[in-house]
């Protein structure tokens, strides 16, 4: 049998389309606000935090570099791409979301001791997974951007290059894909500046054991760019010096600390029982304040003007600037009149003079390395006067012995006279600095020691301008120190800090 | 054979129609009521995820300017804080452009001072100053003058920041609320569900 059926059948299709259509629209609208909001919140926030994390990783691998300055100089950036004081990092990819990092380091300045600072320029880019095409969350008013102003995201182009040019200097500005392409991704760039770290922040600093000083000694302070050094600012609160006169501090990295006379200063101990019951310290008394001090190597001498003569301290021995085109060359911090002494005799004479131009005395600027020692016996008298406008630094291998009247230093500033006793490359080695007394009463020094594997001695009763690193160290006089305040950033770099941080928020 | 034809049976009865408008109404109602609802709820999820959203701008933004400040000082009600900021980028008007129009928008070299407590690493002769803000319903950010509105949203945003001092550095808590247009059986949704929590320490030295 045939059925006619009515014409009503066409009009159910098209409903039922037009019912699927109207929700499939609703629902890829929902799908729409869902997928732009989880993109925001799990893959664009996460981006643009972990490319923070990355540039800042780039900055500590570049940190570490420049601490191989001063600890490993043989191998500081190897395997950079090195061009002048500019070093360029390899592509480092880490981590499971494969952040990418990189750094450019410049030793940008050279301070008044001669040490350079550092400048990090690092970025740190995070892939952002995800559908690109949703864009970004910019919904917040009329007229008003939200996510887009802070989360720079680069779709299509890299809006750094474009903008800024890959240096960020307005050069070579171009329309690139960005790194990570055919992936969007978020680039966020840090400025990092590390300082040398200067040895002489303390009067006295000993890695081991300390004893001393005497029962009538005194450690105090004074800053030498303020005034010059008085003994009785230190009990004058009212004077403005006072602040500088009580800075005679004390660091010892071990428990074995015997305290003797006054301490105008703090005193550092690293598990020590010292209190103020047993010690005259005038300032905070800390148990519990370790450190730890890197051997010495011999730095780089790369930037140095090495001059060939002398070669050894025999007998009188007069050191005179070289004639660079009939003029003598006083040399800079960062670049010094460099020479190498074979050997220093025991009482050997050493004459250093600064260079004279016009009948006016340049500032001169001096590096010696010694090699052995410098007086190896209690009968050694070596002899070394620094005239004023001479900064001199010597390097030795050896050990250092002499009388302190045979130190002399014209300028009365410690910071133009500094002495450095390089690790010996064995361990067992036993390196010393002894001074004994001679000259009276009033005979002493102004000078700086960094020895940080040598046994520092001090015997009698000198009276003292300067500071001294050692391993460990004994004085059984009444010995009088003066640290000098300026001197917290005199010498060689020791360690670099990171001193400055900012991020360009381009 | 011949069609058989029902024409006498195609009309609907009143009780038929009547059933079947019933029906259709309480369809039509069920339909109504379901979407309307749904799309309720789907306003309220979405203007809540909003606003989170914005909540999360805003501690990214203090995160940000508190990571590279030199110091940060917040109001007695928490509400304003204040960042003061290397001024890392040349603007126009600064010095260093108008001597070199070239310059402006370029990263400016820094300048090192020794002070008493250290030595200080400066970008240009003053820094930036940052200030978040409330107004209304917005959250605003300003920089040496140049206002920006980071959040907007009728939930009642209110970001809370603490700073605490420590001997060289310092951080800032902040805690961010809103309230939602949620309601469960007549009852408001609370604002502390919504707390969004951030500390950011700074990067320098704290200076101040």
């Amino acid at each position: 049998m045939q059925v006619k059926h009515s014409g009503e059948e066409g009009n159910a299709l098209i409903c039922a389309l037009c019912t699927i259509l109207i929700i499939s629209l609703i629902g890829a609208n929902v799908l729409r606000n869902c997928t732009t909001r989880f993109n925001v919140s799990s893959s664009q926030v996460r981006s643009w935090k972990e490319s923070l994390f990355a540039a800042e990783a780039g900055g500590d691998i570049a940190y570490a570099e420049i601490r191989k300055s001063v600890s490993d100089p043989t191998h500081v950036f190897n395997g950079w791409t090195n061009s002048g004081a500019k070093h360029t990092s390899p592509v480092t990819t880490f981590g499971a979301n494969n952040l990418v990092t990189s750094t450019v380091v410049d030793a940008f300045y050279t301070d008044s001791s001669g040490n350079p600072w550092f400048r990090a320029r690092s970025r740190g880019t995070a892939v952002i997974r995800g559908l690109s095409q949703v864009g970004m969350d910019d919904r917040m008013g009329a007229g008003a951007r939200g996510d887009s102003l802070l989360r720079k995201i680069d779709f299509n182009t890299d809006h750094f290059v474009a903008t800024y040019g890959p240096n960020g200097d307005g050069i070579g500005k171009a329309l690139v894909p960005p790194s990570s392409s055919p992936y969007p991704s978020i680039t966020r760039r840090i400025e990092q500046i590390s300082a040398p770290i200067t040895p002489f922040e303390a009067a006295i600093k000993a890695a081991g054991t300390f004893y001393g000083l005497g029962s009538a000694a005194y450690i105090d302070s004074f800053r030498s760019s303020v005034g010059p050094y008085d003994p009785n600012v230190k009990n004058n609160p009212s004077d403005p010096r006072y602040i500088d006169a009580r800075s005679g501090t004390v660091e010892i990295n071990t428990s074995l600390a015997t305290v003797l006379g006054s301490i105008f200063g703090n005193l550092y101990t690293n598990g020590g029982t010292v209190t103020k019951k047993t010690a005259s310290v005038s300032g905070v008394i800390d148990n519990n304040v370790p450190f730890s001090i890197n051997p010495l190597e011999m730095p780089a001498t790369t930037t140095w003007n090495y001059v060939a003569n002398p070669t050894a301290v025999t007998g009188n021995t007069t050191i005179d600037p070289p004639l660079v085109n009939g003029q003598p060359r006083a040399g800079t911090p960062g670049s010094p009149n460099y020479y190498l002494i074979s050997y220093f005799v025991n009482n050997g004479n050493l004459l250093v003079n600064p260079a004279v131009i016009n009948g006016t005395p340049q500032d001169t600027y001096v590096t010696l390395a010694v090699t052995g020692d410098i007086g190896n016996s209690t009968s050694s008298q070596p002899t070394i006067t620094v005239p004023a406008n001479v900064h001199l630094k010597i390097y030795f291998t050896g050990n250092f012995q002499t009388k302190a009247e045979n130190i002399i230093n014209t300028s009365g500033y410690a910071g133009n006279l500094q002495f450095y006793a390089i690790s010996p490359t064995d361990p067992s080695v036993h390196q010393t600095i002894n001074l004994n007394s001679g000259g009276g009463s009033n005979a002493g020094f102004s000078a700086v020691f960094y020895a940080p594997s040598a046994d520092f001695t001090i015997n009698g009763a000198p009276d003292i301008t300067g500071a001294i690193v050692c391993k460990n160290f004994y004085a059984n006089g009444n010995v009088h120190w003066h640290y000098d305040r300026r001197l917290d950033t005199e010498g060689v770099a020791v360690d670099y800090r990171i001193v400055s941080y900012v991020e360009d928020i381009r | 054979m011949k069609l058989k034809t029902t024409t006498s049976r195609l009309a609907f009865t009143l009780a038929e129609t009547m059933i079947a408008l019933s029906a259709s109404s309480v369809l039509l109602g069920a339909t109504l009521t379901s979407s309307t609802a749904l799309q309720k709820s789907f306003n309220a999820i979405d203007t809540y995820f909003a606003t989170h959203m914005q909540q999360i701008r805003i501690v990214d933004y203090l995160s940000r300017d508190v990571k590279r400040g030199l110091v940060v000082t917040t109001s007695a009600d928490l509400q304003t804080v204040t960042i003061t900021v290397p001024n890392y980028i040349i603007q126009a008007g600064d010095p260093e452009a108008v001597a070199n129009p070239d310059l402006v928008g370029t990263p400016r070299n820094p300048t090192m001072t020794y002070t008493p407590s250290g030595v200080q690493v400066n970008y240009g002769a003053a820094n930036s100053t940052v200030v978040y803000s409330i107004n209304g319903v917005s959250i605003l950010r300003t920089e040496n003058g140049n206002v920006t509105t980071i959040a907007s949203s009728t939930d009642q945003l209110v970001p809370q920041t603490t700073d605490v001092e420590l001997a060289n550095t310092e951080y800032a808590k902040t805690s961010i609320t809103f309230q939602p247009i949620f309601t469960s059986g007549g009852t408001t949704a609370e604002r502390t569900g919504t707390t969004v929590y951030s500390t950011a320490y700074l990067r320098n030295k704290r200076r101040g």
